[in-house]
């Protein structure tokens, strides 16, 4: 269950760490001599160094695919596209997106980024992503609230089956790829809240200024 | 106005849900006062449980009429187990849901049910797999709860294919009041083609396919119905949860927040948006006004329109959680597409405004919550994770529903005020979940059809 953490002594911990980072070696062992002396580097940081912080959140599955830290979450996707649809697909991203499309996911309020690359000439999509919640909370949402931008993104991929689709869960889910390693700053702090933040943060400094 | 008024002639002629073949449930509200009880039950052999259904589908009361309905009735709905014990079809099986297939216990993470609240904290039989079949039985005077109750009995006493886990009566308290002392059941979403006008601020209808499978969802399309139509089409789902409350901790947390009894008023509605009259703080915002909580044309009749802040009913109360309305959210959310029907069922002692002991949190007292929708499993799980265990939607942090919220340490509770807010902190889980399960409630005619599974006699359906 994600709320459990499991709590280990620090020497179990200590001897937990050697076998990694043995293991480590062994793996390094027949890589450049560049790569073996930045790994001997590092792990003599490690050694001198203050012991190592929990974790600020830990990683843990973003419902039923992908990662997710803290509150955030992430998401990957690459997909075949339709015959001239990069074209299509890079002309809505261009002339819309940045207008009306970024309006739109701005109100969305729990997108944090979204990436859009075409790769090998144009013929398959990677899409990235990183998003609060669980991955598919909101999808209904979406369906009802601004299905147009989703088929837009999404309509030249191949087998996208329209955000209305009872299906569309599973067709994204079958093209998403979970990420080995991903770094988050802020693992605690919604888009959401960072706006709050945002604002709490103005509204002090108005008023110190004006008691200053 | 009644509800028999409020049925044009019109919507009488053109009523597009089947209302003789789904379960009166679904549609009826219900009445005050209430007396009833839940019966849980197992199946022995699948052709025992069929039986059993059999014998009591003619007592099955469907949606017809269900704006007369100041009567009593039964209802039935089945967990995914009880299905598999009565032989359904693997194909069919399969058809179903995975949240629902794997019932509430499974789903803890998806629903938060984490700590106190985790299924392996629940009262037996819940979540162990045993319950199959639960039927309620409902009525507005105890003479004919006691009779309908009777020819319930009758179908399962003495009769070897289904055994007794649990019975459990429900209501009967003062004044209707729910075990934390509050007037309860009072915003209940409008169905589209059901046959009647909604009641003044209960929204515009929503479209029947997100309460009733088999008709369009708000998104236009039906949702994914179980297979084969007969079994799937006007059925629907059910979360059952039962709450055990935690009076004594409810009563302190009151207590040590508020100087005087209005105080102390004030506060229990500013925790759920309604006094404990079912006023709401929108309509009566300093005090209680009793008469205005007793009146369905008004006790619900409000936007937020002028309240953006939550100055009246503050943005993380209950009521403004459970049903925002019209606030201004910074998470874009289709509010129509995450209502419920919610009937709520409160048991045990009732609740004693003296009651402060910890001795006091563990009396047997509390709601059995029927949650009812087409996607319940969905709805509940989106409401436990983005409405109730969570205040992002609300600009509120980490904070929790604090009535259903399963509060951490150090909890706190927001009540926007002029000019600065007042944030009240430790507060604790009022209401712990004792147990709770998925159930789908069939139609009529899926309930004939399961009472008919494997008869010699009766072809197997064809799929469609």
């Amino acid at each position: 269950m994600a709320s459990q953490t499991q709590v280990k002594t620090r020497s179990a911990q200590s001897s937990d760490l050697e076998q990694k980072l043995q293991k480590l070696r062994e793996l390094y062992a027949d890589a450049p001599e560049m790569g073996k002396t930045a790994l001997e580097n590092l792990i003599r940081a490690l050694k001198s160094g203050p012991p190592a912080k929990e974790p600020a959140a830990r990683i843990e599955s973003a419902g039923r695919i992908g990662r997710r830290q803290g509150k955030v979450s992430e998401l990957t996707v690459i997909v075949r596209l339709a015959p001239g649809g990069a074209k299509r697909l890079r002309g809505f991203l261009e002339t819309l997106h940045g207008t009306i499309g970024n309006e739109l996911v701005d109100r969305v309020g729990t997108v944090h980024d979204m990436r859009f690359v075409f790769l090998e000439n144009d013929t398959k999509l990677l899409f990235c992503t990183a998003y609060d919640g669980d991955w598919d909370v909101y999808i209904e949402d979406f369906a009802t609230k601004i299905p147009d931008i989703l088929d837009l993104q999404f309509g030249d991929t191949e087998g996208w089956p329209g955000i209305h689709s009872p299906k569309v869960k599973d067709f994204i889910a079958s093209h998403q790829i979970t990420a080995d390693f991903w770094y988050v700053a802020n693992p605690n702090l919604t888009v959401v809240e960072t706006r709050r933040l945002e604002r709490i943060g103005n509204a002090t400094e108005e008023f110190l200024d004006k008691i200053s | 106005m009644s509800l028999d008024e409020r049925v044009s002639e019109d919507l009488r002629n053109r009523t597009a849900v089947d209302l003789h073949d789904i379960q009166a449930t679904l549609l009826r509200h219900r009445p005050e006062p209430y007396f009833g009880t839940h019966v849980f039950l197992h199946i022995n052999d699948p052709h025992g449980g069929r039986e059993f259904l059999r014998r009591l589908a003619p007592h099955i009361a469907s949606a017809a009429d269900w704006w007369n309905a100041a009567d009593a009735w039964i209802a039935v709905a089945i967990t995914y187990s009880g299905l598999v014990a009565l032989e359904v079809p693997e194909d069919s099986l399969r058809s179903f849901p995975e949240a629902f297939r794997v019932g509430m216990a499974a789903r803890a993470e998806k629903l938060r049910d984490y700590g106190t609240n985790d299924p392996k904290n629940w009262h037996r039989p819940f979540g162990s797999g045993q319950i199959h079949i639960q039927v309620s039985i409902v009525s507005d005077t105890e003479d004919k709860w006691r009779r309908t109750m009777e020819t319930a009995r009758q179908q399962y006493q003495g009769f070897s294919g289904v055994g007794v886990l649990l019975i459990q009566d429900f209501g009967a308290q003062p004044g209707s009041l729910n075990s934390l002392g509050y007037k309860d059941g009072i915003g209940q979403p409008a169905i589209e083609g059901s046959g009647v006008e909604p009641l003044p601020g209960h929204g515009r209808p929503i479209k029947a396919g997100e309460f009733i499978l088999g008709y369009p969802g708000e998104a236009g399309v039906p949702l994914a119905m179980p297979q084969p139509d007969v079994l799937g089409r006007n059925g629907t789902y059910v979360g059952l949860r039962k709450y055990q409350s935690r009076v004594g901790a409810f009563n302190r947390f009151l207590r040590e927040n508020s100087q005087t009894d209005e105080e102390r008023e004030l506060l229990a509605a500013k925790l759920v948006g309604r006094w404990r009259s079912g006023a709401p703080l929108t309509l009566a915002p300093t005090k209680d006004d009793a008469a205005l909580g007793e009146d369905p044309q008004r006790n619900n009749d409000f936007t937020y329109a002028n309240d953006p802040q939550g100055r009246q009913a503050p943005l993380g109360c209950h009521m403004r959680r459970m049903n925002p309305r019209d606030t201004q959210m910074p998470v874009l959310t289709d509010v129509n597409i995450h209502r419920i029907i919610r009937r709520s069922t409160t048991y045990g002692a009732p609740y004693d405004p003296n009651a402060f002991s910890e001795h006091d949190d563990e009396s047997a007292r509390g709601i059995y919550f029927l949650f009812i929708s087409a996607k319940a499993m969905n709805t509940l799980e989106f409401l436990q994770q983005e409405w109730i265990n969570d205040g992002t939607f609300m600009n509120l942090g980490n904070e929790r529903d604090p009535t259903v919220g399963l509060q951490e340490e150090g909890a706190t509770f927001t009540i926007p005020k002029e000019p600065v807010r007042r944030r009240l902190h430790g507060i604790e889980t009022f209401n712990v979940l004792r147990g709770g399960e998925y159930l789908f409630m069939p139609s009529l005619s899926a309930l004939n059809w399961l009472a008919g599974l494997n008869a010699e006699t009766v072809e197997r359906p064809a799929y469609v």
